[in-house]
C-alpha cells in the first residue's frame, strides 16, 4: 500500500538531487570503464558513445514508429488485463464458493512465467501484436486479479450488512461499499500490473520478433550494432521510470480523497 | 450445483483471458491483389526479397508483400503451417528435419548459397588470433559453438574436420546466438566459433582467423537456404506461389547482380553500420536450388544422426 507522506529524511539532504546524483554515477561508471580498460569497449562502448547513438537513432523514423508499437501494446495490454481482473476479482471475490473453487487454479495458473507461453502465443497469435497482447495480458492479469481478491475480502461485514439491511441491491453494495474499499488495492494492483506489462511488452518483442523498441534491441545486436543496442536499452530503462512515476501520481491524484492517500488514522 | 459453479468459474476465466488477445489475420484478396506474410531473419542472406519488394518485383505480379522478421527461425516453419505467413525463409537443414517430421511444408525458390570460395565465404569456422588451432583438424576435442545444436552449423563444421582428417566425434558443440559470439570467443568461454555475416567480419577484424569454410567444404555451390510454403497453399492457390516464385527468381537474379545496393538495402532492415555494411562479405542468389549439394547435406546430417529418418527431397524440393 502507499505511505503517507509525512515528513521525509530531511538531514540526508534535497532528494531530488540524490535521485540525480544515482543515475549520474552510473553514467560515469560506464563512460570510465571501458575507457580506462576494465571492460572491453566493443561490448560496452562508453556512456558518451551510448549517447551519441541514442541521438542518432531518435533522429529516425524507425525509433519512434517503434516506440509507439511498444507503447500500444503495453497501454493496450494493461488495459485488457485490468478490466477482466477487476471483473472476474469482484466476481470471484464476492461469491465465497467461487473462490474457494478456484483458489487453487489461480495459484497454479499465476506462478507460471508468461516467456514460458511464447511457442503457444505464436502457434495462436504469430508474430505480430496478438502475441504480444497474449503475455503480457496474462502476465498483468495476475497482479490485478489477486489485487481486487485482497481488496474485496477487505470488505469491512458491519458495513456490507448494513448496506444489506437497507436494502441496497447488488450493484448499489459493489458501487458504494465494496468498490471504494477495493479501490487502492486495484491502484496497488495497476502499479504493478504496468511494470509487469512493460517488461512483458519488451521481452515479446525481442525474443518472438514482435515489432517494438524489444525487436529493434535484437536486430542492433544481430547487426553488431553495440551502442545502438545499449541505447535502446537506456530507452526501456527510461519508459520504466515514467510508467512507474505516472502510476503513483495517478494513484494518489485518483485516491486524494481516500484514508490511505490521506493518512488519517482509520476509523 | 458445484459443478455448474465449476464451469461458470472457467467461462470467467477463460472469457477474461481470451478478451485479451485478437483476431490474428490472414492474406486476403483484395481487388486482385494478395497481401503476402513472409517469415524471415533479418540477417543479410534476405536482403534480395527487401530489394525485390522496394524495385517492385512483388507489386508488379499483384503481390502486396509484408516481411515479418522474427527474431531466430523457429517460428517460421509453425507459422507457415499455420498460415500466419504464406511464406517463409528457412535453411536447408531445418528444412529437410521438418520433412523427416511430416511437417507439409514445399520449397518454392532457392534462398541464399555458398559463394563457393574458401576463405570468402559468409560463413566460417573462426579462432582468435593466438589461438593454437590451426586448421579444421586441430578442432577435435575442442568446444565450438553455433546457434542451433542438431543444425547446419554442426552437420558442415563436422564435415571440414572429417575432410582435414580429424575426427568428428570429438567436437563438443555449445549453443548459443550469433551476437554473442564475438564476446565469448574472445573471453575464451569456446575455443571456436561457427559464425555467419556481420559476426564474421567482426571477429576478423578483432583479429580472429578462420580456420574453415564450412559450406565450401560440404559441397561445392551449397544451397544454405531456401524460400518454403505450406504444401496447403501449394496445392489451393497454385497461381500464388507461382507468381512469388517468379518475384523471387527476379529478387535473386537483381540481387545477385547489384552488391551495391544490396548494401544499400541492409539500411533498411538491419542497424549494420555503414562501415560494416561496406566490408562484408555476400553470399550467392542463385534462383536454383542446387540439388546435389541439397543430397550431399542430407546425407552428412544423417550420418551425424540428426534426422528421425531420410529426407525425402522429392517431396521438399520443388
Amino acid at each position: 500500500m502507499t505511505t503517507a507522506r509525512r515528513d521525509g529524511p530531511a538531514r540526508l539532504g534535497n532528494p531530488v538531487l540524490l535521485g540525480i546524483a544515482g543515475p549520474a554515477g552510473l553514467l560515469l561508471l560506464i563512460e570510465l570503464a571501458p575507457r580506462i580498460g576494465l571492460v572491453d569497449e566493443r561490448y560496452l562502448p562508453p556512456a558518451s558513445r551510448i549517447g551519441a547513438a541514442l541521438v542518432t537513432e531518435a533522429g529516425t523514423g524507425v525509433f519512434w514508429t517503434a516506440l509507439w508499437e511498444t507503447l500500444s501494446a503495453w497501454a493496450l495490454g494493461l488495459a485488457l488485463a485490468v478490466a477482466a481482473g477487476v471483473v472476474a476479482g469482484i466476481v470471484i471475490g464476492s461469491v465465497p464458493v467461487l473462490r474457494a473453487l478456484t483458489a487453487s487454479t489461480v495459484e497454479f495458473l499465476r506462478p507460471i512465467p508468461s516467456v514460458a507461453l511464447i511457442p503457444l502465443a505464436v502457434l495462436l497469435y504469430g508474430t505480430d501484436l496478438g502475441s504480444t497482447l497474449m503475455l503480457v495480458c496474462y502476465a498483468a492479469f495476475w497482479q490485478v486479479l489477486v489485487q481486487v481478491l485482497y481488496g474485496v475480502a477487505d470488505v469491512d461485514p458491519v458495513a456490507f450488512e448494513t448496506a444489506r439491511s437497507f436494502r441496497f441491491s447488488a450493484w448499489a453494495r459493489i458501487r458504494y461499499v465494496l468498490w471504494p474499499t477495493a479501490l487502492p488495492y486495484v491502484f496497488t494492483g495497476i502499479r504493478l500490473a504496468a511494470s509487469v506489462a512493460l517488461v512483458l511488452a519488451i521481452t515479446a518483442e525481442l525474443v518472438i520478433g514482435a515489432p517494438g523498441l524489444g525487436r529493434e534491441i535484437a536486430v542492433a545486436q544481430a547487426s553488431e550494432a553495440v551502442p545502438t543496442m545499449y541505447a535502446l536499452i537506456v530507452v526501456t530503462g527510461v519508459l520504466g521510470v515514467l510508467i512507474n512515476l505516472l502510476a503513483r501520481t495517478g494513484e494518489r491524484r485518483l485516491l486524494a480523497w481516500h484514508q490511505s492517500v490521506r493518512g488519517e488514522v482509520a476509523l | 450445483m458445484r459443478r455448474l459453479l465449476a464451469g461458470l468459474a472457467a467461462v470467467v476465466l477463460a472469457g477474461s483471458l481470451a478478451a485479451c488477445g485478437t483476431d490474428s489475420d490472414k492474406g486476403t484478396t483484395e481487388g486482385g491483389i494478395d497481401q503476402v506474410k513472409v517469415g524471415v531473419i533479418p540477417i543479410i542472406d534476405v536482403a534480395p526479397i527487401y530489394l525485390g519488394k522496394e524495385k517492385g518485383f512483388f507489386s508488379s505480379r499483384k503481390i502486396e508483400l509484408t516481411m515479418e522478421a522474427g527474431q531466430g527461425g523457429a517460428a517460421i516453419v509453425p507459422g507457415v503451417v499455420s498460415d500466419q505467413f504464406q511464406f517463409g525463409f528457412s535453411n536447408m537443414t531445418s528444412l529437410m528435419i521438418a520433412q523427416t517430421k511430416s511437417v507439409p511444408i514445399k520449397a518454392v525458390a532457392a534462398g541464399v548459397a555458398s559463394t563457393g570460395e574458401a576463405g570468402k565465404d559468409f560463413g566460417a569456422v573462426v579462432v582468435k588470433a593466438d589461438s593454437a588451432i590451426k586448421t579444421a583438424k586441430d578442432l577435435a576435442g575442442k568446444k565450438i559453438s553455433v546457434n542451433t545444436l542438431k543444425n547446419i552449423g554442426d552437420t558442415v563444421t563436422r564435415e571440414s574436420v572429417r575432410k582435414a582428417g580429424g575426427d568428428p566425434a570429438t567436437l563438443n558443440f555449445v549453443e548459443m546466438p550469433f551476437p554473442n559470439m564475438p564476446a565469448a570467443l574472445a573471453d575464451g568461454q569456446v575455443d571456436a566459433a561457427w559464425v555467419v555475416e556481420p559476426q564474421l567480419s567482426t571477429i576478423k577484424a578483432a583479429g580472429g582467423r578462420e580456420v574453415a569454410s564450412t559450406f565450401v567444404d560440404a559441397a561445392p555451390n551449397l544451397t544454405v537456404a531456401a524460400y518454403f510454403t505450406s504444401s496447403k497453399l501449394q496445392q489451393s492457390d497454385p497461381d500464388l506461389v507461382a507468381r512469388f516464385t517468379e518475384a523471387i527468381n527476379e529478387s535473386l537474379t537483381y540481387a545477385d547482380s547489384h552488391p551495391d545496393e544490396v548494401r544499400a538495402v541492409l539500411a533498411s532492415y538491419t542497424k549494420i553500420d555503414e562501415k560494416l555494411r561496406a566490408t562484408l562479405v555476400l553470399p550467392k542468389w542463385p534462383t536454383q536450388i542446387n540439388e546435389a549439394s541439397v543430397q550431399r547435406l542430407s546425407d552428412l546430417g544423417t550420418t551425424d544422426g540428426i534426422f528421425t529418418g531420410a529426407p525425402d527431397l522429392e517431396k521438399l524440393l520443388p
